[in-house]
């Protein structure tokens, strides 16, 4: 292996200025990168650590709601706050159903993120959720909404002086949010098909606002949000949910692999679409 | 680089690539115990703990783990002997080659929750694969292991 030097920052800004060294590369918990680096497929010079790093850490609620939590933030961390379960939880049974205890103990929320393979479970959840990412870098602080931020497959919006510092979740208030993960070989694959369903449902029952997204079905975490704006005015059953799931499958562009034919991967996002938004509305 | 680290409640300090992985450091130290089966973080036959948490050592830089204790099966069969007598009693194996890694997430699960039902168990263990047994004598020597603590 080609790596010359491992740096532990103490804060932030030590670990913005290590970030600047020649082919440096961050750290989080290395569950994807342990894979990458064996394989060669990647060649850091310096890997800088940031999954320890105290700015990063931890998970907390602002006055109006906003839930933050930081990108060093381990899986196992997120599935087992009690605040998450609260304020929104969603992510607690999302994340805690990733990979395998082992994994979800030192992968990290920001490497979950950045990784940026389709199959992840956490980036539709957040995608639906409307997240907001916290960027740090060397010449100042930037938030971007997670729409936009995934460009293909493992490719982010992220600048190379970039890191991510923690994540922003709106309040839940009148919000319904699941998340189905579709896995037909064994409980710890990767997701055939990933779907996250939020609905912001009124005092008459009826849809105000919606947000689906999808994993598993595109070069990257998709919206689809002709799919959720076809649910907005309704009461989120019969027409208008068949129609929901029929724009959604149209919507997504699967390809061929062990976990399913991209023709049973389509017909998979409108089962899963039908049912999360069922699960949604009916608690 | 210089790495430090409490192996098995012993300090040790040895010397390892900047990108060199835990489970290599480890076996390089003649701790053959922990095994490599598929490398790719699915398998569990390389689990150890690092900060008393159950972690695949074929994906953890071994640099991640300065300063830090870990704990290797050899460690863990010293700490608790009861825990393998648990697995020999049930026979809780067959070929053997997973049970290093079933032998540390048991004992992870006993730190921190002794009275975990069946499901629990199972949640706890899951992704420490067996290609023997069918799980049924592994989870029964887990749950002997647990009442007994
Ligand atoms: C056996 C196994 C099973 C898995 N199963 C699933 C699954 O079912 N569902 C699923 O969703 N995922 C699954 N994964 C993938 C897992 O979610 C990712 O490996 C993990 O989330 C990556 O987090 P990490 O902290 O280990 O990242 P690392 O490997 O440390 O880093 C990943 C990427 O993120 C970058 N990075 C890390 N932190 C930051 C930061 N703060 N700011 C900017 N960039 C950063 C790194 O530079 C790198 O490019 C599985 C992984 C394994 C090994």
């Amino acid at each position: 292996m080609t790596t010359a030097e491992f740096v532990k920052p103490g804060t932030l800004d030590e670990a913005l200025a290590a970030m600047t060294r020649p082919g440096s590369m961050l750290l989080g918990g290395g569950t994807s990168i342990g894979i990458l680096l064996k394989n060669r497929l990647i060649e850091p010079q310096t890997l800088v650590w940031v999954g320890a790093l105290p700015e990063l850490s931890g998970i907390g609620i602002d006055g109006d709601g906003t839930i933050r939590i930081g990108a060093a933030a381990t899986l196992r961390e997120l599935a087992r706050s009690e605040l998450l379960a609260g304020a929104v939880p969603v992510l607690p049974d999302a994340a805690g159903r990733i990979g395998n205890p082992r994994v979800r103990a030192v992968a990290t929320l920001g490497g979950a993120l950045v990784h940026g393979d389709p199959r992840q479970d956490l980036p539709p959840v957040l995608l639906a959720l409307r997240a907001q990412v916290d960027i740090a870098a060397g010449s100042g602080t930037r938030t971007a909404g997670l729409d936009g931020f995934y460009h293909g497959f493992m490719e982010v919006a992220l600048g190379e002086d970039e890191l991510i510092t923690g994540v922003a979740v709106p309040a839940r208030t009148a919000w319904r949010d699941r998340y189905s993960r579709f896995t037909p070989g064994s409980e710890d694959d990767f997701p055939t098909v990933g779907v996250a369903v939020s609905l912001r449902v009124g005092d008459a029952g009826l849809v105000e606002d919606a947000e689906i997204a999808l994993g598993g079905v595109d070069s990257r975490p998709i919206l689809a949000a002709e799919a959720a704006h076809s649910l907005i005015g309704t009461e989120g059953g019969g027409a208008a949910l068949e129609e929901a799931a029929r724009v959604a499958a149209a919507h997504c562009e699967p390809g061929d692999d062990a976990r399913g034919s991209a023709d049973y991967k389509r017909k998979m996002v409108g089962v899963w679409v039908r049912r999360t938004v069922a699960a949604c509305l009916s608690g | 680089m210089r790495l430090h680290f409490a192996l098995n409640g012993e300090e040790i300090a040895c010397d390892a690539e900047p990108d060199a992985l835990l489970i290599d450091v480890i076996r390089d130290l003649g701790l053959t115990g922990t095994k490599e089966g598929c490398a790719v973080g699915v398998c569990g036959a390389c689990t150890v703990l690092v900060r008393e948490v159950p972690v695949c050592s074929c994906l953890y830089l071994a640099a991640m783990a300065e300063g830090a204790p870990v704990w290797t099966v050899e460690g863990i069969a010293k700490r608790d002997p009861a825990l393998v007598e648990c697995f020999v009693e049930r026979e809780g194996m067959q070929c053997g080659i997973c049970t290093p890694g079933q032998v540390v997430s048991a004992f992870a699960l006993g730190l921190e929750h002794d009275s975990a039902t069946e499901e629990e168990i199972r949640g706890f263990m899951s992704g420490n694969l067996c290609r023997c047994t069918g799980y049924v004598t592994i989870t029964e020597a887990v749950r002997s292991y647990l009442d007994h603590r």
